[in-house]
């Protein structure tokens, strides 16, 4: 087979990725070093000046990191921890466990704008679901302005999250369950292991693979929130719920187009040390 | 136990989406003074307004339209990649993969300032074509990803049999290369229409046009400014949600292998 | 990869899939040629319960013109960008302050100096759309800042800060909410900050003067406004600072609280949830009676433009002679329940009426829209809303001033 026709096959893919994703990526860079306003014909070069300032001197920046490492915390350990869950629960065969998995799975088809809207009356204070239910129970001393308050806001929005993407990993883990070989669980039924001990020394260890494509795949996503984040906190979110994504979004939107280029590139930084040290972790974790 | 698990989580699911479709039948002032109860006087005209006055079925369209295009399109290009990937020699190859891989780890937030004053210069922001070109190319590097880890495992006597018969690299990428993978492209097809069906921050970025706007974009701007009315957000999220939920259960497997496919790397 | 092996479902499912959804559709992709609005004119503002008054008034003129509405805070974000493409916003709107300098510098305004329309406005109204000697563009509504009263609850109108907390004690006392305040939402949560300021300030422009540097959120009188946030805090509905305006609006029209704290732009939006109580306007006076020097606060905004960029300005600037006419403006300010710039209009709407004597009382020009860097804005708004939240006066304008000192 000619090695020609397989590189003109790549061709119009590489064309069009290299000349509307990697060339606009590597463009960010020059942008970075000016103040351009995003309109006006003459803009001034700054140098490092935009990128030390988001680094070393703007607390609406480290907020956002703040928040988003936060978001991103609670939702790898609260969502992962929570596929896995149903994934045991539910990987059994059964008519049950069919229409149980499609339900969990159905949040994943919607729209994060949807989404949002969906848990913005939730959370309202006077008016929406959570507190009407706490109310009911007679919980009121958990009642709480949810998304209003600046210290836990950015924790109700992750919640908003597990409950859109949970279903999706519960799938994945479900798919990695399914492939243990059912003797090792007779083994260790024999040995007279528990179910706990069962999940602890069978499918714990057995789900290595799934439980680490999951963990990166949240991790993106999380660094992604942009969608569910804007329609549940409005346009400029305040600093509770502002993101990385949300800043640059803003930053952009208050005319500072130079600044939000170099706010993008430290957002890429931020991304790569944190899958390095997650593969860091993984390593230690599986010796 | 399981069983008290499973149903509590069922009911987290159900409730709100319950609350919410009921809401969709409500006005407004009915919806504050009893907002989970049933409907008193159920009525459309929530209906009526956001498929008249919001022009949500000319916007259903624009976003029919773009996924009609932008995922075939991805599909063919990324199959294309994906094949040549799976046949190329080792270190071509990789480099090749590699190029792809690289922007999955670039977040498209993370382009999306230079990638607006591209789009601005060469005329293409506020254009539907824009937004499907926008759409393939952030989307083409999980279809190259999921195609050619997939089209990576066919055995390699399955092409040089293609090639003793005298087809050419066309012949064997449409003859073999594409039915033998046809669950995985389905699968990819799934993720990408859920993808390209729900992006909202392109449209925001390059729609101005109100004529020319996306469901989750129209959906945005339904929070009035002085007056957000929830009934109407309420069946602007019915009406965004049903053909995706009415395809969901029609084709059920095949999005959760799609999604599934999508997790190895997104 | 975990998937069904099952042949033969070819690219064809791909495909299938979206068409598919294309059957769903209706209309499909047809329905978008570009040329079919090509004869209107696009009208580009944020007023989304203006949209029936406005189409009313297009539909009597005879002008071809479609309404391209977006919620005020994203039209704050992304008004500019739009109007520059030239596609939408042949004749458009722009708020006071921060938009209105950002548009003229883009140079997107056309100059109206010399219009004949111009004439039709109160001149001390319009000279927020005044740039340099040019007139760039004329306010259209009148609003006021202040909160809503409902006047079945609220009998009385305290003279000072302390007459004010006496009133809030009362109104809890017959068992509703004080204050119904939308915390939660950026753009109404800051509108409660006008009146807060505007008595405390030491000077009009002192919100100006923060961003310019003359002036520090850890300053004095601003501390002062801080602390009378957190004086109000026991007086908010519960969860202030998680409630939308919709929410905060719902519990005003239903009569579970006596003031709503946002300003006379809502009242057409209490009637439409149903409220009959008479409405009138409230402010906190923040200071003794003797050093009050306002009432309460007005804007002039809703900037009318016509788009510099746009190739339909004739027609644009027809809509807007429209639009200034006394009669039109009167369908215009009956219709929606907001006082308007232009001269001699009839005001026949109830609440209007009942309003008018607000019109000739001393009021200030908003203040928050002194602002000109939107992320200074928001830290200075966002310091009064962490006060609600339980952060202390001293610690918020701190951090508050810390921003500012980076961002301006």
């Amino acid at each position: 087979m000619s090695r020609r026709a397989l590189y003109l096959f790549a061709a119009p893919a590489l064309a069009l990725y290299g000349g509307f994703f990697l060339l606009p990526a590597v463009q960010g860079l020059r942008y970075a070093t000016t103040d351009w306003d995003g309109y006006s014909p003459a803009f001034h070069d700054v140098g490092a000046a935009n990128l030390t300032a988001v680094v070393s001197n703007d607390d609406l920046f480290r907020n956002a990191l703040t928040n988003n490492l936060k978001f991103l915390l609670v939702v790898v350990l609260g969502q992962t921890a929570l596929a896995l869950l149903l994934a045991v629960l539910l990987a059994a065969r059964g008519r049950g466990s069919t229409w149980l998995r499609a339900l969990f799975f159905l949040p994943t088809v919607l729209s994060s704008v949807s989404v949002a809207f969906i848990w913005k009356f939730v959370y309202d204070p006077n008016f929406g679901l959570a507190n009407a239910v706490l109310d009911a129970a007679g919980l009121d001393r958990f009642e709480s302005s949810y998304l209003g308050d600046e210290s836990t806001a950015i924790l109700w929005v992750a919640v908003a999250q597990i409950w859109f993407h949970a279903g999706q990993m519960m799938i994945v883990y479900i798919a990695g369950i399914n492939q243990i070989p059912e003797e090792l669980y007779d083994a260790a039924r024999t040995d007279g292991a528990g179910r706990w001990q069962q999940f602890r020394h069978v499918t714990w260890p057995m789900v290595a693979p799934a439980t680490a494509l999951v963990v990166a795949y949240t991790t993106l996503q999380s660094f992604k929130a942009f969608d569910l984040i804007l329609g549940l906190a409005g346009n400029p979110p305040r600093s509770g719920l502002d993101v990385l994504a949300t800043r640059i979004y803003s930053t952009f939107a208050n005319s500072q187009l130079g600044y939000a280029a170099a706010e993008s590139i430290v957002f890429m930084a931020a991304i790569a040390v944190v899958t390095f040290l997650q593969n860091r972790a993984a390593r230690m974790a599986h010796g | 136990m399981r069983r008290l698990l499973l149903a509590g989580y069922a009911l987290l699911i159900v409730v709100p989406l319950v609350v919410i479709v009921g809401g969709s039948f409500k006005t407004t002032p009915d919806l504050f003074a009893s907002p989970f109860g049933p409907p008193t006087r159920p009525t459309l005209d929530n209906y009526v307004t956001v498929l008249e006055k919001q022009d949500l079925l000319r916007v259903l369209g624009n976003s029919v339209l773009v996924v009609a295009v932008s995922v075939p399109v991805t599909l063919l290009l990324g199959s294309l990649v994906a094949f040549a990937v799976a046949r190329l020699p080792r270190l071509p190859s990789r480099v090749l993969f590699g190029i792809f891989a690289l922007g999955l780890a670039v977040p498209a937030q993370a382009v999306m300032i230079p990638q607006y004053v591209q789009f601005d210069r060469l005329g293409l922001r506020n254009s539907l074509t824009g937004l499907m070109l926008v759409d393939v190319v952030v989307t083409l590097p999980v279809a190259v990803f999921i195609l050619a880890g997939f089209m990576r495992t066919l055995p390699a006597e399955l092409f040089e049999a293609a090639e003793i018969d005298g087809a050419g690299p066309w012949a064997a990428y449409r003859r073999i290369a594409v039915p033998v993978s046809a669950p995985s492209l389905a699968a990819t097809a799934i993720f990408l229409v859920v993808m390209h069906w729900n992006d909202l921050l392109h449209p925001l970025l390059f729609i101005d046009d109100p004529a020319k706007r996306t469901l989750p974009l129209a959906l945005l701007d339904f929070q009035g400014e002085y007056l957000t009315e929830y009934p109407l957000l309420f069946t602007g999220v019915v009406v965004a949600s049903l053909p995706m939920v009415l395809a969901y259960a029609f084709l059920q497997r095949h999005f959760v292998a799609g999604i599934t496919a999508g997790a190895v790397k997104g | 990869m975990t998937m069904s092996r099952r042949n033969l479902l070819g690219l064809a499912a791909g495909t299938g899939a979206a068409s598919l959804l294309a059957a769903c559709a209706g209309p499909g992709g047809e329905s978008t040629k570009p040329g079919e609005t090509g004869g209107e004119i696009s009208f580009a503002h944020w007023r989304a319960e203006d949209k029936d008054v406005f189409e009313q008034i297009i539909k009597d003129s005879k002008l071809a013109v479609r309404q391209d509405i977006s919620p005020s805070n994203d039209y704050q974000s992304t008004a500019l960008q739009k109007l520059r493409g030239g596609t939408v916003g042949d004749a458009f709107t722009a708020f006071r302050g921060a938009q209105f300098l950002d548009i003229a510098k883009a140079g997107v305004w056309t100059d109206l100096t010399g219009k004949p329309l111009t004439q039709r406005y109160e001149p001390a109204l319009i000279t927020a759309g005044a740039q340099d000697g040019k007139q760039l563009g004329v306010p259209y509504q009148l609003v006021f800042n202040t909160p809503l009263a409902n006047r079945d609850l609220v009998t009385e109108t305290p003279k000072d800060w302390d007459g004010f907390l006496a009133l809030l004690d009362t109104l809890k006392g017959k068992g509703v909410t004080p204050i119904a305040w939308p915390g939660g939402d950026a753009a109404n949560a800051g509108q409660l900050l006008n009146v807060m300021v505007v008595n405390n300030a030491p000077t009009d422009d002192a919100l100006g003067r923060i961003e310019t540097g003359e002036a520090k959120v850890t300053d004095d009188w601003f501390l002062t406004v801080l602390k009378q946030y957190q004086q109000l805090t026991p007086y908010f509905q519960k969860g202030a600072t998680g409630t939308g305006s919709d929410a905060a609006l719902a519990l005003f029209a239903q009569g579970k609280a006596g003031l709503l704290a946002t300003g006379s732009f809502q009242v057409s939006g209490v009637r439409k949830l149903g409220a009959k109580f008479p409405i009138d306007l409230l402010a906190p006076i923040t200071t003794t009676a003797d050093k009050a020097r306002y009432e309460g606060v007005f804007n002039a905004t809703f900037i009318l433009g016509v788009n510099a960029k746009s190739a339909k300005q004739d027609a644009a600037l027809a809509w807007l002679d429209r639009l200034s006419d006394p009669v039109v403006a009167g369908v215009y300010a009956n219709g929606t329940a907001q006082h308007v710039t232009v001269k001699g209009v009839e005001y026949t709407n109830a609440d209007l009426k009942a309003l008018a004597p607000w019109l000739s009382r001393k009021t200030a020009l908003a203040p928050r829209f002194q602002f000109s860097n939107l992320d200074v804005r928001g830290a200075v708004e966002n310091a009064a809303v962490q006060v609600v939240g339980g952060k202390s006066p001293e610690q918020a304008a701190e951090a508050a001033q810390r921003v500012v000192d980076q961002k301006r």
